[in-house]
């Protein structure tokens, strides 16, 4: 059961791959002498044409006092407004009678990265952090206590500002 | 309209109140509450805090609702332009020294001044941040009160309730002016039994529980009905849960019982109900040894049943008169073919009135049901039904009391916890529920029934006293109707139908705040 094929007759000049390939590296070699877009993630991480924004909402950092103490006086809002209830906080009462949390977690797993918490703050002690690096190598990691959130030093998210919408 | 009734305007709504009536009682008819921090419906009138000013129609000032008598005709404006502005000035000046520490302040989320504030009051302040704010250190006022003089507004309702409602006068208003705050009597203390309502009383943060201290925040909190189990008063509360654990109870109005109180003996007795080391299985004795074995629902009311049923002569009930009366009543019922005797045992202490109320005390007999079980045969005396027990079949044992039984026959023990007295040992356990985890009622001293609501989940396997004992009684068939018990309800018809003393009530007749039982003695059916 023959296949009738039908063979077009073409100049070799049509048929060879040489032109086009010749044509494509010289588009490619041509790049050699362009500027260079590419950053070098991990060793680098902003250039000058583009760096992470300062309005980026990352994993959280709690600011602290003069006395290195967590800024947090317990108040439960953040809990309350957590849409993802990422937020587990018990509120004690410390030596000098500040109320002060006893326990402070947030399950960066369960965040949704809203920023809320930032927000309603009104100690202005938990912030969300321009900072994207997170990986660990075991889950429970994610769970971060106060102690490494106080620890945490990249800078904080400026969120967005209605004011200035456009972030200028 | 009717006699002796007054009809005025209050906001173009007409009302008719009874003569001598308060402006700001009247408007609560018409639907609207004037913004108040001295008044209060349970305490003299002072007339301080200038909150309340509303115009009057034909009058050349605005007046204070708290303080104005309804007069015939009369026409009230809360929401004009003049009333409007007087109050919002009246909330700037008390928030010239109110600190901004809404965060840390345990009444926030429950503040008449939030509340108030954020409904009529200023959008920013016009003070400088430089000024000074008044600061006065924290005092601690007595047992389970603290006083944080920077939050206070000096409306004086704790002074009032001190004076007048407990009648033993350690507060007052000391300084004047902006200097003034609430002091103490230097060699007094508040640590009067009733004390504790001026936590309750005050409108804003200032006085403190230290037993609530940071514990919660108001938005928390799941607030769930019930009845202080604290004495035999009957005192309406309220439950408030965080996360399914009680960390809170609070004065529930109820005119005819508490009116707007609790003492501090019912105020702190809820830590039982949080108890972490509770029956949560089904547990029937092994045969041949000491131990328990757990086991599912049906195989344990079925070894009851087996135990019940092949018994016979003498039974006897103890129980708690913390008990539900639906509980006590299928108790009963269900022995009803023994010769039965139930008792009860009683907790006594002091009494402690409330001088300042009528037929308002923590009474002696520290148990909520105490009435409920008498009514339905249960005695105070253990001793006789001690004796009993020795040649009784079978000896139920119901919530808990501190009970150590002799007796020939079988012992079915109904409780929260594992027995700790010693004596017999229950052949079968069976884990019941508490009072904040099932519905019931209690008959408190004047013969009242009221209600109580579930407030958490039971642990476990636990379920309430009535269910158990509702299942019993179908197995048993002592006087099982044809319909199952599926609610606490159903138990409740069923003593409404054999009791005469309950006859004609329901849990819906009952309501929220009670009724008292008819003049007739509970005489069984």
């Amino acid at each position: 059961m023959a296949i009738g094929v039908k063979v077009m007759k073409r100049p070799r000049t049509e048929t060879s791959y040489l032109r086009a390939t010749l044509q494509g590296m010289a588009l490619t070699f041509s790049h050699i002498f362009r500027p260079k877009v590419t950053m070098q993630y991990p060793e680098e991480k902003s250039s000058k044409d583009w760096t992470i924004s300062s309005r980026w909402r990352g994993t959280h950092r709690m600011l602290t006092d003069e006395q290195g103490r967590a800024k947090c006086v317990a108040c439960g809002l953040c809990p309350q407004i957590c849409p993802a209830n990422c937020i587990k906080l018990v509120p004690g009462e410390d030596e000098q009678g500040h109320r002060y949390p006893l326990i402070y977690e947030i399950d960066e797993f369960r965040c949704i990265f809203c920023g809320y918490c930032q927000e309603v703050c009104p100690e202005e002690a938990i912030h969300v952090g321009v900072h994207y690096e997170n990986s660990e190598f075991s889950r429970d990691r994610f769970v971060y206590d106060l102690e490494r959130l106080c620890a945490q030093t990249h800078p904080v998210s400026t969120l967005w500002d209605p004011s200035d919408s456009k972030g200028e | 309209m009717a006699d002796g009734l007054i009809t005025l305007t209050i906001d173009g709504v007409p009302v008719h109140v009874p003569s001598g009536t308060l402006v700001i009682e009247a408007a609560k008819q018409a639907g609207v509450l004037v913004p108040h921090y001295c008044y209060h419906p349970g305490l003299p009138v002072a007339g301080v805090c200038r909150m309340c000013l509303v115009e009057v129609e034909k009058q050349p000032k605005l007046a204070i609702a708290c303080a104005t008598p309804v007069a015939e005709g009369m026409v009230v404006r809360t929401q004009s332009a003049p009333a409007k502005r007087a109050r919002t000035s009246v909330l700037e000046f008390l928030l010239i020294n109110h600190p901004l520490d809404c965060p840390i302040c345990d009444q926030a989320g429950e503040c008449e001044l939030q509340d108030f504030t954020f409904q009529e009051g200023r959008p920013g302040t016009r003070y400088s941040p430089d000024y000074p704010k008044r600061f006065n250190p924290v005092e601690d006022f007595g047992p389970d009160i603290l006083y944080v003089p920077n939050r206070c507004i000096l409306c004086t309702r704790c002074v009032r309730f001190m004076e007048d409602v407990a009648q033993e006068p350690v507060l007052n208003v000391s300084e004047r002016g902006d200097r003034a705050f609430i002091g103490i009597h230097p060699q007094g203390r508040l640590d009067h039994p009733w004390a504790g309502n001026v936590v309750d009383l005050c409108p804003v943060g200032s006085l403190l529980s230290k037993d609530f201290l940071h514990k919660a925040r108001a938005w928390e909190l799941d607030r769930t009905a019930s009845i202080c189990t604290g004495c035999s008063q009957g005192c309406n509360v309220t439950l408030d849960t965080r996360d399914d654990v009680v960390v809170r109870v609070r004065p529930r109005q109820n005119l005819e019982v508490n009116r707007y109180f609790i003492c501090d003996h019912g105020r702190a007795n809820y830590r039982w109900m949080n108890r972490g080391d509770r029956v949560e299985a089904p547990l029937v004795k092994q045969a041949g040894s000491e131990g328990y074995r757990a086991v599912d629902w049906d195989e344990a009311l079925d070894r009851v049943r087996i135990i019940v049923g092949g018994a016979s002569g003498k039974a006897v009930a103890f129980a708690s008169p913390r008990a539900a009366t639906e509980a006590l009543f299928l108790a009963r019922h269900l022995l009803g073919g023994f010769d039965w005797t139930g008792a009860f045992q009683l907790v006594m202490g002091d009494e402690e009135p409330l001088a300042g109320v009528p037929n308002l005390a923590l009474r002696a007999e520290r148990a909520p049901n105490v009435h409920g079980a008498e009514l339905l045969g249960y005695t105070r005396d253990m001793s006789a039904a001690l004796q009993a027990a020795e040649q009784s079949a079978v000896v139920f044992v119901l919530d808990d009391p501190q009970v150590s039984v002799r007796t020939a026959g079988a012992v079915i023990y109904l409780g929260t916890v594992m027995p700790e007295a010693d004596g017999a040992t229950p052949d079968v356990i069976l884990p019941i529920t508490n009072v904040a985890e099932e519905e019931g009622t209690f008959v408190n001293r004047d013969g009242r029934v009221q209600r109580y609501f579930q407030a958490k989940p039971a642990p476990g396997m636990a379920r309430p006293a009535w269910w158990v004992l509702g299942e019993l009684l179908e197995g048993t068939g002592n006087g099982a109707r044809g319909m199952p018990l599926a609610c606490a309800a159903d138990v409740f018809d069923l003593m409404a139908e054999s009791m005469e003393a309950f006859g004609g009530l329901s849990y819906a007749k009952l309501g929220l705040v009670g009724r008292t039982l008819g003049q007739g003695a509970g005489v069984p059916a």
